[in-house]
């Protein structure tokens, strides 16, 4: 464990042990130190605005993650993902609400919640393959849309949950900074659970059924098993990113759970880049600057107070053209482009990987 | 007392008969090669064996005990393992990961303990690394160990594929085909690997093979299929030179 680590060149593993370290070099490890402590003191140095779109994208992160891990490292489509976000979101306001419980209650079921809509729905999959397991997932969206509203008409909130600020240990988390280093937390953990379980047998377990169903089976591999774990792993922590988010907004209404916001979760994971969880990370990232980023380019724009009005739907034909460029000429997403330019400081001046060597 | 005991199996797909009363008998450590032509129902056998389709009539016995209509993952837990014609490896995955997968009934983790990584999921995972290892190094594939199985060559691609076949730990060892689009140099170290695996691991293989030249000289018994019935079957010697095998398989001599 505390063995000095080597530095990047002529680095060789020398036990088995030494495939498990996520920082394998003295070089990773200052890159890793460097880029936390700006992580760390970002909102200290940053305006409010910034600090919210860094904390949206750490609350994004953790639904794209969860997404990847079903999709992307699994191969079950599901389109129910912004249902399950809302699950979470409700699950937390209407116990906050209705029962006044804490945070720390309402979170965990939350988890819990999205773990049986995750058991209930991810059980279609076992008999249903690609885009007809996505139409039955599609279901999960309606039916909790459906609930959702249902609940606020009934009980009079029609424009909406109003969620208080959490306290944790009497401790109130209310200002900008702090929400983001909560949400920084908790998109580190959600990261190092998924990098977990990949490097593990369930990781493995995913990606031999997503490959080949009936070779995984064959070798002893429990096909329904695997995939509603997929599901009620995904599920869970997707219903506690939609929890977070409702505490964060301090506000749930459901027509913040649009078919739209599922579309943008499957967008990030194209964009980002099939099956890798940097993937999820870049395009979680991607698609929640993009809105802003084409909003910046239009101002900027002469003429700009004109266009002001159009550019809603600037936005969504911008968002639809990236996503067509990047399956057109980047199938490998964002993570794609990564490794390229990672490999090219590497390597160079050589351009490729010897055959056989762990990149 | 035979390790995999076949009895009176029938197959049909519809009013098609795949397989029509076929025996055959495995001893424990013996190299077994099942041949016929294209067709013939020996992939339907495999098939049946390992549980991926369910015979008309018929009984399978593997160490003593029934196993059909158990699923296949049941049956590869028993110590059954199969390689596939085409390889059928996960292509995305390492061939370290592919062999690990072999080994996955063998890991005693639960998703919880692996979600964090437990001291107890590193040890099992450097156990198993370790067993795979001397997989790997047994058919020789060191080189390739952590490269992307879809980009290797066929020949190397069928190699992992009977590696991960082997990581399993298996009794018995279903080969399909595994000679297939080999060349010459690769068809001997298969042929070498089949004998080490035979006389050092004291596997029991069924082997599907249409080099004649390979079973003959390599098999300790082998049973001939034809349009789903056994036409022959016992030392290759004896089978080879059956009129019945010859003008089925090898075609009739002219004159």
């Amino acid at each position: 464990m505390s063995k000095p680590l080597p530095a990047a060149s002529g680095h060789f593993r020398r036990s088995y042990a030494d495939e498990f370290r996520l920082i394998e070099t003295r070089f990773a490890r200052i890159w890793a130190t460097v880029f936390t402590l700006c992580l760390l003191a970002f909102p200290f140095l940053a305006s409010p605005f910034y600090v919210d779109l860094a904390t949206q994208v750490f609350l994004t992160s953790i639904g794209a993650l969860a997404l990847m891990l079903l999709t992307g490292i699994a191969g079950q489509i599901s389109l129910g993902h912004a249902g399950l976000i809302a699950a979470g979101a409700f699950t937390a306001g209407i116990l906050f609400k209705e029962f006044s419980l804490p945070f720390w209650v309402t979170v965990p079921a939350a988890a819990v919640t999205g773990a049986l809509l995750g058991l209930i729905f991810g059980l279609p999959s076992l008999r249903l393959r690609g885009l007809y397991l996505a139409v039955s997932t599609f279901a999960l969206h309606f039916v909790v849309v459906y609930l959702g509203g249902e609940y606020e008409t009934r009980r009079g909130f029609s424009t909406g949950i109003l969620v208080d600020p959490p306290k944790i240990f009497g401790w109130e988390i209310y200002a900008p900074r702090t929400w983001y280093l909560v949400l920084l937390a908790a998109a580190g953990i959600a990261l190092l659970v998924c990098i977990n379980l990949m490097r593990a047998r369930s990781g493995r377990a995913w990606r031999a059924i997503h490959s080949n169903e009936t070779v995984a089976e064959a070798l002893g591999i429990g096909i329904a098993r695997y995939k509603l774990l997929a599901f009620v792993i995904s599920s869970s922590m997707t219903a506690v990113a939609g929890a977070l988010f409702a505490y964060y907004r301090g506000f749930v209404s459901i027509e913040a759970f649009s078919m739209y916001l599922t579309i943008q979760y499957v967008a990030m994971i194209i964009i980002g880049g099939m099956g890798s969880l940097l993937g999820a990370i870049l395009g979680a990232t991607f698609v929640t600057l993009f809105p802003y980023l084409i909003e910046g380019l239009m101002s900027a724009l002469p003429g700009a107070d004109r266009l002001a009005g159009s550019v809603f739907a600037v936005n969504y034909a911008a968002f639809g053209i990236v996503m067509i460029l990047f399956l057109v000429f980047e199938p490998q997403g964002l993570v794609g482009i990564w490794r390229r330019l990672r490999d090219y400081f590497q390597l160079w001046p050589f351009r490729y990987r010897p055959v056989g060597t762990k990149s | 007392m035979a390790d995999l005991q076949v009895e009176n199996l029938a197959l049909a797909f519809g009013g098609l008969k795949v397989l029509d009363d076929i025996s055959i008998s495995v001893a424990p450590g013996e190299l077994f090669a099942l041949i016929g032509p294209n067709g013939a129902g020996k992939t339907s056998v495999f098939n049946c064996i390992s549980g991926i389709y369910r015979p008309r009539a018929g009984t399978i016995r593997f160490s003593g005990q029934s196993i059909l209509g158990k699923t296949p993952h049941e049956i590869a837990r028993l110590g059954l393992a199969r390689t596939f014609q085409h390889g059928e490896l996960f292509r995305e995955m390492s061939v370290i990961d592919n062999l690990l997968a072999g080994r996955h009934a063998r890991f005693r983790t639960n998703p919880l303990a692996e979600a964090m990584f437990l001291p107890s999921v590193r040890r099992e995972e450097v156990m198993h690394r370790e067993a795979v290892e001397r997989i790997i190094e047994f058919v020789e594939l060191e080189r390739f160990r952590h490269a992307p199985v879809g980009g290797l060559p066929f020949g190397i691609q069928k190699l992992a594929g009977f590696a991960r076949a082997l990581a399993t730990e298996p009794k018995l060892l279903l080969l399909d085909e595994p000679s297939a689009g080999l060349n010459r140099d690769e068809r001997e170290d298969l042929a070498r690997f089949l004998l080490r695996i035979k006389h050092e691991l004291g596997i029991a293989m069924i082997w599907i093979e249409h080099d004649m030249q390979m079973v003959a000289d390599l098999a300790d018994r082998l049973q001939v299929l034809d349009y789903g019935r056994t036409i022959a079957g016992g030392r290759p010697a004896e089978v080879l030179s059956d009129s019945n095998v010859i003008n089925a398989y090898l075609g009739v001599a002219e004159g």
